[in-house]
This record gives C-alpha cells, structure tokens and sequence, in this order.
C-alpha cells in the first residue's frame, strides 16, 4: 500500500498566517509525530515575501505596496522577493524529517527532488520545464517558479512559488528591482526572463486545473498518496503564536 | 554608514552595510538573496565581524567558516570579504 501524505489544500489566508501554517508545521511535524505535509495556497491580499537575508528597504517599494494594498511580510528562508498575486500565483510547501528515506540527506540534491515534483506537476500541463539550480524552475529558459528550502528541528521545509498568470506590472511596481523607472522596456526585459502558465501555454490556466496537477506531481515523484487533512490543534496553537511574530515590525524590518 | 553591493556572477546578491571606528568594523550587516544553513549564523558572523580590525577581515572571516558548520548557496564564504572590502572602499 502507499503511503500516505496530508495535504492542505489551497487555504487562502494573508501572510503572516500563511508563514506562520508553513513554520508551524515543521515545529510540529517530530514533536507532535504528524504527518508529511503538501500545502497549496493562496495569499489575501496580495503579498510580498522576502528572503531571510534580505534588506525590506532595497527590495521592496513600501509606498507602491501600501498604495496598492499589498501586505509585506519576510520568510525563515533564504533567496528572494516573491509578489504572490492573489490572482496569479499558487504557493506550495513540502515538510518532511531531514532522516525520511524518501529525503536526500544533501540540500541541493533535495532542492531537485523536491523541485521535481513541481516540474512533473508542470509536465501534467504540458510545460517542459527544468530545474535550474540553484533554486528555480525554468520553462522554455523562462523563470516559472521560485524556491527555498530551510531545514531545522530535524525538517525540511521547502516553499515555492508558480506563476500561473501574474500581473507583471504590479510585481515590478511593488518591488525594487532597479532605480530605472517601470517603463515598458524594463518589463520586456522582465517578460524575456519570467513567464507564467498562461503565458507559456498560450491559454488560460484555472486554479483548479494547476492545482491537480501539482498534487499529482508530488503523488508520482515521491509514489504517495496525498489525503486532505487540517492543521492539528497542536498546529493550530502555533500558528497563533507565530502569526504574531510574522506579523511584527521586529520580525519585518529586522534587516 | 558605508554600503556596497557584490553581484557574484553566476550565483546571489550581497550587499554589506558598515562603519569603521577607529580602524574596527562597527555595526555591520549582511544582506542578500542568497542561502546560509542554518540561516541564524549570519547573526553570529555580523557579530564576529563586529569590532574587528579591518586589517582582520580575511582570517576572521575564514575562521568563521572553518569553526562553524555552515552550508552556502549563491555565495562563497570569500565573497563575504570581497563585498566587506567593496564597502570599505573610499
């Protein structure tokens, strides 16, 4: 028989609780004995996350964010700024015990697999796409999804982005990508280096449709079968606390 | 405040923000779209890096690699001078 995963499928929650699901897992996961967990989701409102390491005032334009009411928020992981574009972009995340058979001890060979599962759910839509290390996937020499991995108490916890059908304008509007003004050229140079589902595919993608065929990517990658579950009440006290953390200046700004 | 900016080619972003006081690193952060596991020890090499005579830089540096069990993507622990060196420059 095979074994069996939880999945928490396509909550839309804003992003203090979205990080706090994902860091709340992991603290979980040897602790309280749950399950490996597949998260889907979406961010209300619209949201930027930042890596661990990075500066909020270099990456990210706070005014164009407060004018258009996009929230900011800074990740346990390291790489980059994500604009997760309620309308256009789908966040997973994968936890696992850093000793599970089915995990390669080495970080960047579990950034492959784990990455693999998002490109055999991207192949189930008919995108050829590839991952390029260190932490991106690529279709058609097109960024399509991002990805960071932390491992810590004895877990790995992998999240990433896909880009099914983002408002490019906005993501360079809100973050800082160079001193140049958002001029039609600088966003064709951005479109020559990021695409998205519908972009690449040449038609709309439905959230219901990528959604399948990302949990089909994790099933066959890694030969489980994904059962919905919730968050355990375990869990669900640290998200609590955790969302107050995410959601602090402290935390925030801290660099 | 002094700052710059290291593109490492093929690889992330690291900027390094500092002060000198007296010949020593003062107040110095490290910022990036790059990875270090666990992520916490950048804490502890802005920490080493701090009061530390410019001079240093290099052993300390590569002291704090060698000492601590740190795994990096994007960036090399050599890149964490350069673009110290390239802040301290006038």
């Amino acid at each position: 028989m095979k074994e069996t995963w939880r999945l928490i499928d396509m909550r839309i929650e804003d992003a203090p609780t979205q990080m706090a699901i994902d860091e709340a897992i992991a603290m979980a996961r040897l602790k309280e004995n749950t399950p490996n967990t597949v998260r889907l989701y979406r961010w209300t409102p619209s949201a930027v996350s930042i890596g661990y390491f990075q500066s909020i005032e270099k990456e990210v334009n706070l005014p164009a964010c407060e004018k258009y009411g996009v929230d900011v928020i800074r990740r346990i992981t390291g790489g980059g700024a994500v604009y997760h574009d309620y309308n256009g972009e789908i966040t997973y995340s994968l936890v696992a015990p850093e000793a599970d058979p089915k995990m390669p001890a080495d970080i960047m060979d579990s950034y492959e697999l784990i990455c693999g599962a998002i490109v055999n759910g991207l192949a189930g839509l008919g995108v050829d796409a590839e991952f390029k290390p260190v932490n991106d996937i690529v279709a058609g020499g097109k960024k399509i999804s991002g990805n960071a991995q932390t491992r810590r108490h004895g877990v790995i916890l992998q999240h990433g982005t896909i880009l099914v059908d983002s408002d490019i304008r906005r993501m360079f509007q809100v973050l800082r990508v160079s001193d140049a003004k958002i001029s039609d050229k600088l966003i064709q140079a951005v479109e020559d280096r990021v695409t998205n589902l519908r972009r690449y595919l040449g038609r709309p993608v439905d959230f219901d449709e990528a959604r399948s065929a990302l949990i089909k990517g994790f099933e066959d990658t890694f030969s489980v079968a994904l059962e919905p579950g919730e968050l355990t009440g375990a869990e669900t006290r640290l998200v609590k606390q955790l969302h107050e953390k995410y959601s602090s200046r402290e935390w925030v700004f801290q660099r | 405040m002094k700052r710059a900016e290291y593109k490492v080619p093929g690889g992330k972003l690291l900027a390094a923000e500092l002060g000198v006081e007296e010949g020593r690193l003062v107040g110095v952060k490290i910022t990036g779209d790059f990875f270090m596991h666990p992520e916490a020890a950048i804490i502890d090499l802005e920490k080493a890096l701090c009061d530390t005579p410019v001079e240093d830089l290099d052993d300390v540096v590569n002291r704090f690699f060698q000492d601590n069990d740190v795994t990096l993507f994007g960036v090399e622990a050599e890149d964490f001078v350069k673009v110290v060196r390239l802040a301290l420059e006038p």
